[in-house]
């Protein structure tokens, strides 16, 4: 056995461009692998977090990648959960090394979003749900989440301009992220006149469509200690599923989600009140509300007061910042990618290497959750601790 | 394929598994063609799944019967689909709903009336009409004799 460490992170830029899926790896690996041994003489296994080959036309993304970063005869394999691939590539990393099995691995996830265009993000997120009576219904990802905001939106007090808020601060969080896609504040009034997607999310309440790729390098203490740069322990995983069908959900609480982040914390031997910052998976402004909720950083029902003040917030809030990077909605959403964007964000804040505008001061403990298909159709969580 | 006295059980053997079994998506869909919309009701804790399966996703157990569901139950929450996919552009806005039926048994599905006139708790009855032709354009091959099931509001007076 031994801890497992995050020890060098990457990312390529995130948004609309020319690079494709394996190019955009490429400037993940190369920033990760900056000032280190060639990625051939430390890492042992490769994982790639890809949601489908529906945008690009290619599989075989673990034998690409791999050979792309000069990898020669190693085990490398994709990983496929839709939205959470990113993050179950970063666990199998994790445990390869937590087992001992292996001192070294590669966790990337890579998507090139926009090369189908919207019709064609539509149809390749589509594919996530249940066929049977969802998909063929013609839900739709907004849709589905959509379904989510207006049960949430009927039991409990917040409102449409509360989603809205949520969208605000992320973006103001973005403004200081050099990685984020959108590096620019919008205001409540501009979400709450922005289109209806589906009703009551409209279009800036929707993460966006975004080409990307991440990289993390996850060694034991050992190689860690070899290594240029800080490492931070990767302290609790946990991982699991809920029906595939939302109908069939408890619809006020993500109960998988706040399953497999109470393993999480379980196995990290931390509670909620001592994460520091947490990268929750707004794919949807709601969905922000649902996690805070769900890993216990809000009270039941009040998720949705995450970007008021401290102070104008319900009792039972932790001090959690959430969502630095400026998250889903405004750093980017690369499907596959988004996990270990999550993961380079809290790297960085507790290293202490994120930009001065954006770093939390003193963290220590961090919190990661990525979702798959419709909210925690597939939720996996880590714990992050710098000692 | 329903019979009152011996409602199908799920599957425990390989030889189980065939197309004429509610517990597989062609047998369900061609008893929904028909009009009888099975659930699988499991005997140890009575959680109803729509569609069948053979085994129970809320406490494990693999004793499950088809049994057919009620038609009639309530809106719980509901959107509009703006964006929809690209098959079915031309139909777009359309309703969506998911459906408590009187059964306990919930499943997702289009509202066949506009957003403005849909509301949680709306009392409505499932229906099923063969596909039309935007719906066999996004079908698979063997989805083809699939009928597509939508939610009719229930007038009070009905």
């Amino acid at each position: 056995m031994s801890e497992p460490h995050v020890a060098a992170v990457g990312t390529s830029p995130f948004g609309h461009t020319d690079l494709t899926g394996r190019d955009l790896f490429g400037a993940a690996v190369v920033e990760a692998f900056e000032g280190l041994p060639d990625p051939a003489d430390v890492v042992e296994a490769v994982y790639v977090g890809n949601q489908s080959e529906s945008y690009e036309r290619q599989i075989m993304y673990g034998t690409l990648l791999a050979e792309w970063a000069g990898l020669r005869h190693v085990p490398a394999e994709r990983v496929e959960g839709c939205a959470a691939a990113g993050a179950m590539a970063l666990r199998h990393a994790v445990e390869d090394v937590r087992s001992g099995r292996r001192d070294a691995v590669l966790a990337c996830g890579v998507e090139k979003m926009t090369a189908g265009g919207t019709a064609g993000a539509t149809t390749a997120l589509s594919a996530a749900f249940d066929r049977a009576l969802e998909g063929r219904s013609g839900v739709t990802a907004p849709s589905q989440y959509a379904l989510l905001a207006k049960r949430y939106l009927h039991d409990t007090e917040a409102t449409e301009r509360d989603l809205a808020r949520i969208a605000v601060k992320n973006h103001a969080n973005a403004v200081a992220n050099p990685r984020a896609q959108f590096r620019r504040e919008v205001d409540v009034e501009t979400v709450l006149d922005s289109a209806y997607v589906a009703p009551p999310l409209k279009l800036f309440d929707c993460a966006p469509i975004t080409d990307g790729a991440a990289a993390v390098l996850v060694t034991s203490e050992d190689v860690a200690a070899t290594l240029p740069g800080d490492a931070v322990r990767v302290a609790g995983v946990g991982a699991g599923t809920n029906n595939i069908a939302v109908a069939e959900r408890n619809l006020a609480v993500v109960e998988g989600a706040r399953e497999v982040t109470t393993r999480a914390y379980e196995a990290a031997g931390v509670s909620p009140a001592d994460v520091d910052v947490a990268e929750v998976h707004d794919a949807f402004t709601v969905s922000e509300a649902l996690l805070a909720e769900a890993a216990g950083l809000a009270p039941r029902g009040r998720g949705y007061e995450s970007a008021l003040p401290p102070d104008e917030r319900a009792e039972g809030w932790t001090a959690t910042r959430l969502s630095t990077s400026g998250g889903l909605k405004a750093r980017g959403h690369p499907i596959g990618a988004t996990g270990l964007a999550q993961a380079v964000e809290v790297y960085e804040q507790l290293t202490g290497t994120a930009t001065p505008d954006r770093q939390v001061d003193g963290a220590t403990t961090g919190l990661l959750i990525n979702e798959g298909g419709v909210a925690d159709a597939v939720t996996v969580a880590h714990v992050l601790i710098h000692d | 394929m329903t019979d009152d006295t011996s409602p199908p059980t799920a599957p425990r053997t390989a030889a189980d598994v065939t197309a004429d079994s509610p517990f597989t998506l062609p047998g369900f869909f061609a008893a929904l063609a028909d009009g009888d919309l099975l659930a699988a009701v499991c005997r140890d804790c009575g959680a109803h799944l729509i569609p069948p399966r053979p085994a129970c996703y809320a406490c494990g157990g693999r004793t499950l019967r088809a049994e057919s569901q009620p038609l009639t139950g309530d809106v719980i929450t509901y959107t509009e689909v703006r964006t929809p996919p690209p098959a079915l552009e031309a139909r777009a806005p359309y309703t969506v709903a998911i459906v408590e039926l009187d059964s306990g048994a919930r499943l997702t599905g289009r509202l066949t009336v506009p957003h403005a006139d849909a509301a949680i708790g709306m009392r409505v009855r499932l229906t099923t009409r063969p596909p039309d032709d935007d719906e066999l354009a996004m079908a698979l091959d063997n989805e083809r004799d699939w009928p597509i099931h939508e939610f009719d509001p229930i007038a009070a007076d009905d």
